[in-house]
C-alpha cells in the first residue's frame, strides 16, 4: 500500500503538468478575448493593450511561463480577469469549502438514502417495496437536478417557508455555548435542500448498483454454501454479499465524491450556495483563464486524491485485491 | 430555463406576500453600529462584483455600492434632476465655459478623519487617465485639457518600457511630472480644484458627478503601487488587493463606508461618521446580498429579508410575468437605453462577398418591416415602449427627437425600396443572417423579426447563435450582417448615444461613415448655446435614421421590485439613485 501511494504521488506532478498543457491549449484557443464585454462601452485599443500586458495575456508563452513562475514559486494562481480585485487563491479557499460541505452532505445523504433503497429491494426480489425502490431510483436517476431542485425550492422554501436559502453561515465551533446548537441547527436546514437535490443522483445510482450487485451475489455458490450451512437469508446479506456488492460502489464514490465536493452550478444556482460550481462555469464562459486554470489544478488534485482512497478502500473492503 | 409552473408558484407567492403585507423582520444581526432608530436596507445583487475601485468601475452594480462609499464633487438630486454641491461646497465656471473653478467643503472628511483635499481628486483623475489602469472610462477625461495626449505618451511609454528601451521606475517618475505639467487639473490649494477643458463640454458637471471622477484616499491607496518591472505599469501587488475589500484598509468619504465584505455573500456598509452631511441620511445602513437567481432574490423578498431588488433582468420570462401581475411592489420606467440591431455597412463582407447591406434603401427596408408592437406585446410581453429613435424620446428634457424618424411599421414601403434596391420581392437578396448572443432572451425577438422578414419581405435570414465571448469577436470583426445589440447612456445628454456612431469610434460596430454626421457632432462639441447645440444632434440623429446603420427595436425598461414602504427611491431613466435618502416607514 505505501508503494502504491508513492507511486501516486510520483505520478501527480506529470498529471497535474499534462493537464494544465491540454487546459492551457484549450482555454487559450477558445474564441473571444477575456477582457470582451458583450455590452456595454469598448475601452479605447491602448487600453485594451495595457490590459492584455497587465495579464500577459499578449503572448501564450509569456502568459504560461509567468503563471508557472507565480504558482510554482509563491503558490499564486494569479488574479481572476472577471473579479480582479480578488486572487483565484481567494475565490477557491472561499467557494470549496462550501461547496465541499454541500458535496459532503449530499454524499452522506446518496449513500445513505442509496444502500437503504438496494437492500430493501434485493431482501424481497419482485416485491412491491423491491419495485418502490427501483421506481424512485429511475425517479433520481432521470430528473434534472433544476428540477428537483425547484420543485423542493417551491414547496419547502417558498410555500412553507421551513428554510431559508438566503446567505451562507458557518456555524461556530464554540461547543461550550448554547448559541452553537442555534447555529448548527441553521446550517443543517440551509444545507438539507441542496445536499438532496445534489444527492438525488448518486443515490439513485447507488440503489440500482447495490441492487443489481446483491441480487447476483446471492445467488452465488459461496452464499448457497453458507445458507446450506445454516446462515440466515438476512446475515448472509448484510454479513457477506453486502460488503462484496459495496465494491462498485466505491469506484463510483471516487470521482462522484470529486465532482460533488467541487460544487454544481445548477445547486448552487438554485439554492444561492456561494460555491466553487457556479465559478468554474462562468470561468469557463467568460474565458477567465486565471480561474479555469485554478480550478482544473484543483479539482484534478482531488479527483487523483479521491480515486488514492478509493483504491486504499478497495483493499480494506476486499483483502483479495492486492495494491 | 422556462418552467411555467414554477414561475408561475413564485408569482403566487410574490402576490400572497404583497397581499399579506410581508412579515418584516430585522433583515441582520449584525445592525449598524450608531443610530439605531433608523432601518438597515437590504438590495440583492446578481453578481459578485467586479470592481468597487471608482476609477475601474463600468458595471451597474458596482456603481450601486461605490455610490454608497464615496462622494463626487456634485450629486444628483433627483426630485429636480438638478446638480447640487457634495464635496465641493460651490464652484465657478468662467465666460469661455472652459475654467472650472471647485471650492471643496471645508468639513469635507475621509472615514478615517483626514480631510478630503483636491489632491485626492487629482490624484483619483490621474488614475483614471493611466493606460496602467486599463480603466474603461478613460475617454471622459479627454475633455480635459492635455488628457488624452497624456494618455496617448504614457501608452508609448509603456510600450517602450517593454522593448527594454526606457526604465520603468524612471519612466514612471517622468510620467508623475508630465502629468502635473500638462494635464490641466490642479489643485489650487488643498480646498479649491481648477480643471480646464479643452472644449466647452455642457456636461462636465455630470461628468464630475460619474463613478470614474470620484475621488479616492490618496494617502492609504498610494503607498499599495508598485512599478512594475517588467511592463513598467503601476500594480497593486498581490498581497494588497484587498484594500477594496478590507473594511480595515479602505477609505471612503460617502455617506456610507465599508464594514465587511464577503464574497459572493454580502456586503454591509454603516454611515460614515466623518461624512458632512451625516445628519441627513435617512436610513442606519445598507446590505447588499449576492444572489445569483433571480427568482430566490423573489423568494427572499417575499420573506421580508431583502428590501429592494434592482437586478431582475428585464428580457426573460420572469420579468414579464411580474410585470403583468401589476404588483405595487413591481415599478417599471422607461429607461434611457435601446434595443437594436445593427446593419453592417461595410461594402464587401468579411468573405468577399458584396455586402447587401451596404445600401441604406435595403436597411430602411428591413426597419420598416420590423413588427414592434407584436415583439414587445407578444414576445418580451413587457409592453417596452417601442423604439423609432436610437434616442429614448424624453429621457432628455432639452433634446428634441426628430419628428419623422421613418422607422414606423411599413410593409408596402419596405418592398417599394428593396425593389429599387434592385431586389424585387426579396429576390436576389442571400445571405443575411441575425447574429445574436446566447442565454439572454435575445433568441425570441430574433425569431420573431426572421419570420415577419421572411414572410413580409420574402427575404431568406439565417439566425447564429453564439455564447457572449465568440459573439462579441464577430461583432468587433464585423463577421456578421445583422446583429443585435443595446445602448445605454451614461449622461444625460445626446452625444452619450450619437457618439457611438462616429466614424473611427471605438463603440461603431457597423462601419457605417457619414462625413455630414461626424461634422454636425464635431459643431455640437464647440457649440455654446444650448439650444443650438440641441438642434444638431437633432440633426445628426435625423441623418443616423436615415440612412439606418441600425434599426432601434424597443426602449428598455428599468424594473425594480421593492417594498411600497421604501421612500425616496425616485426611480428615472438614468437609473440613478441617491440610497443616503432612502428609508422605510412603519418598521
Amino acid at each position: 500500500m505505501f508503494r502504491l501511494i508513492l507511486s501516486r504521488l510520483i505520478q501527480l506532478p506529470v498529471i497535474l503538468t499534462v493537464i494544465f498543457v491540454v487546459t492551457f491549449v484549450l482555454a487559450w484557443v477558445a474564441p473571444g478575448s477575456p477582457l470582451d464585454r458583450t455590452d456595454g462601452r469598448r475601452p479605447p485599443p491602448e487600453v485594451q493593450e495595457a490590459m492584455l500586458r497587465q495579464y500577459n495575456l499578449h503572448s501564450p508563452w509569456a502568459f504560461a511561463g509567468s503563471y508557472v513562475r507565480n504558482v510554482v514559486t509563491r503558490a499564486d494562481f494569479g488574479p481572476s480577469l472577471q473579479y480582479p480585485e480578488l486572487r483565484v487563491s481567494q475565490i477557491i479557499g472561499q467557494s470549496l469549502p462550501v461547496s465541499a460541505a454541500v458535496g459532503v452532505a449530499a454524499l452522506i445523504i446518496g449513500l445513505f438514502m442509496g444502500v437503504m433503497a438496494g437492500v430493501i429491494g434485493a431482501l424481497k426480489p419482485g416485491s412491491v417495496l423491491d419495485a418502490a425502490s427501483l421506481a424512485t431510483a429511475l425517479l433520481g436517476v432521470s430528473l434534472p437536478a433544476f428540477v428537483t431542485g425547484s420543485i423542493l425550492l417551491v414547496i419547502f422554501v417558498g410555500l412553507l417557508g421551513w428554510v431559508s436559502v438566503g446567505g451562507w453561515e458557518w456555524p461556530g465551533w464554540d461547543f461550550w455555548t448554547t448559541a452553537w446548537w442555534g447555529d448548527a441547527w441553521q446550517f443543517l436546514r440551509r444545507i438539507t435542500l441542496p445536499a438532496v437535490t445534489l444527492g438525488a443522483m448518486p443515490a439513485a445510482y447507488i440503489a440500482r448498483l447495490v441492487r443489481l450487485g446483491l441480487a447476483d451475489i446471492m445467488a452465488s455458490d459461496f452464499i448457497r454454501t453458507a445458507r446450506a450451512k445454516g446462515l440466515s437469508h438476512h446475515r448472509a446479506l448484510f454479513r457477506h454479499a453486502l460488503k462484496v456488492a459495496f465494491l462498485p460502489v466505491l469506484s463510483f464514490l471516487g470521482p462522484a465524491a470529486a465532482a460533488a465536493m467541487t460544487g454544481s452550478f445548477v445547486v448552487e444556482k438554485v439554492f444561492n450556495i456561494p460555491g466553487l460550481g457556479e465559478y468554474f462555469v462562468n470561468a469557463v464562459l467568460n474565458k477567465d483563464q486565471f480561474l479555469i486554470l485554478g480550478i482544473v489544478l484543483v479539482y484534478s488534485v482531488m479527483l487523483i486524491l479521491f480515486n488514492l482512497l478509493v483504491d486504499i478502500a478497495y483493499a480494506w473492503v476486499d483483502p483479495r485485491i492486492e495494491l | 430555463m422556462r418552467f411555467s409552473a414554477v414561475r408561475w408558484s413564485l408569482g403566487v407567492m410574490l402576490a400572497l406576500g404583497t397581499l399579506a403585507g410581508c412579515e418584516r423582520q430585522d433583515p441582520t444581526s449584525s445592525g449598524p453600529v450608531s443610530d439605531n432608530a433608523k432601518a438597515v436596507l437590504t438590495f440583492a445583487s446578481s453578481t459578485e462584483h467586479h470592481y468597487l475601485d471608482p476609477q475601474k468601475i463600468s458595471w451597474l452594480h458596482d456603481f450601486r455600492v461605490a455610490e454608497l462609499l464615496f462622494t463626487p464633487l456634485v450629486r444628483w438630486s433627483l426630485t429636480d434632476m438638478t446638480l447640487e454641491p457634495a464635496a465641493a461646497a460651490k464652484w465657478e465656471i468662467s465666460d469661455d465655459q472652459l475654467t472650472y473653478t471647485f471650492h471643496l467643503r471645508p468639513d469635507g472628511k475621509w472615514s478615517n478623519g483626514d480631510p478630503v483635499t483636491a489632491r485626492d481628486f487629482v490624484y483619483a483623475w490621474r488614475r483614471a487617465l493611466l493606460p496602467d489602469m486599463a480603466a474603461d472610462y478613460s475617454q471622459l477625461l479627454y475633455c480635459i485639457e492635455g488628457a488624452q495626449a497624456f494618455f496617448e505618451w504614457r501608452s508609448n511609454q509603456i510600450q517602450q518600457i517593454a522593448q527594454g528601451k526606457l526604465n520603468a521606475d524612471q519612466a514612471w517618475q517622468q510620467a508623475i511630472k508630465r502629468f502635473d505639467e500638462t494635464v490641466a487639473i490642479k489643485a489650487g490649494d488643498d480646498h479649491t480644484l481648477v480643471v480646464k477643458l479643452a472644449s466647452p463640454t455642457p456636461y462636465f458637471l455630470q461628468l464630475c458627478a460619474f463613478v470614474t471622477f470620484f475621488p479616492v484616499h490618496e494617502a492609504s491607496l498610494s503607498k499599495l503601487e508598485k512599478v512594475s518591472a517588467s511592463t513598467g505599469m503601476i500594480e497593486y501587488p498581490a498581497e494588497v488587493t484587498n484594500y477594496w475589500s478590507d473594511p480595515a484598509q479602505l477609505v471612503s468619504n460617502g455617506p456610507y463606508m465599508l464594514k465587511s465584505r464577503r464574497f459572493r455573500r454580502d456586503l454591509e456598509a454603516v454611515p460614515n461618521p466623518h461624512y458632512f452631511d451625516r445628519d441627513k441620511v435617512a436610513n442606519g445602513g445598507w446590505i447588499e446580498v449576492i444572489s445569483t437567481n433571480p427568482q430566490t432574490q423573489l423568494i427572499e423578498f417575499r420573506q421580508g429579508k431583502i428590501d429592494w431588488l434592482p437586478d431582475i433582468p428585464t428580457v426573460s420570462p420572469l420579468a414579464a410575468d411580474l410585470v403583468n401581475q401589476k404588483l405595487p411592489t413591481v415599478h417599471v420606467s422607461p429607461a434611457a437605453a435601446t434595443y437594436f440591431y445593427n446593419f453592417n455597412c461595410l461594402p464587401t463582407l468579411p468573405d468577399g462577398r458584396k455586402n447587401p447591406l451596404a445600401d441604406a434603401r435595403v436597411r430602411r427596408a428591413l426597419s420598416l418591416a420590423i413588427d414592434r408592437q407584436t415583439i414587445v406585446d407578444r414576445v418580451s410581453r413587457l409592453g417596452q415602449p417601442i423604439a423609432r429613435t436610437f434616442i429614448p424620446p424624453g429621457v432628455i428634457k432639452e433634446y428634441q427627437s426628430p419628428s419623422d424618424a421613418g422607422h414606423d411599421y411599413n410593409i408596402e414601403l419596405a418592398r417599394q425600396l428593396l425593389a429599387e434596391a434592385g431586389y424585387p420581392g426579396g429576390k436576389g437578396l442571400t445571405g443575411l443572417s441575425i447574429l445574436y448572443n446566447t442565454g439572454q432572451g435575445h433568441e425570441n425577438p430574433a425569431q420573431q423579426i426572421k419570420r415577419t422578414w421572411e414572410e413580409t419581405l420574402g427575404v431568406v435570414v439565417e439566425l447564429e447563435a453564439y455564447e457572449s465571448k465568440r459573439f462579441s469577436e464577430l461583432l468587433k470583426g464585423k463577421q456578421y450582417t445583422i446583429s443585435r445589440a443595446s445602448w445605454f447612456g451614461d449622461y444625460i445628454d445626446p452625444s452619450t448615444f450619437l457618439d457611438k456612431f462616429q466614424t473611427d469610434g471605438g463603440n461603431n460596430d457597423n462601419g457605417w461613415s457619414n462625413t455630414q454626421y461626424d461634422a454636425l457632432l464635431r459643431q455640437a462639441a464647440v457649440e455654446l448655446d444650448p439650444a443650438r447645440r440641441m438642434t444638431l444632434f437633432t440633426q445628426a440623429e435625423t441623418i443616423l435614421l436615415n440612412e439606418a446603420p441600425i434599426a432601434p427595436i424597443f426602449q428598455y425598461v428599468n424594473l425594480d421590485v421593492y417594498d411600497t414602504r421604501l421612500k425616496g427611491m425616485s426611480d428615472n431613466p438614468w437609473k440613478l439613485r441617491r440610497l443616503d435618502l432612502v428609508s422605510r416607514s412603519g418598521r
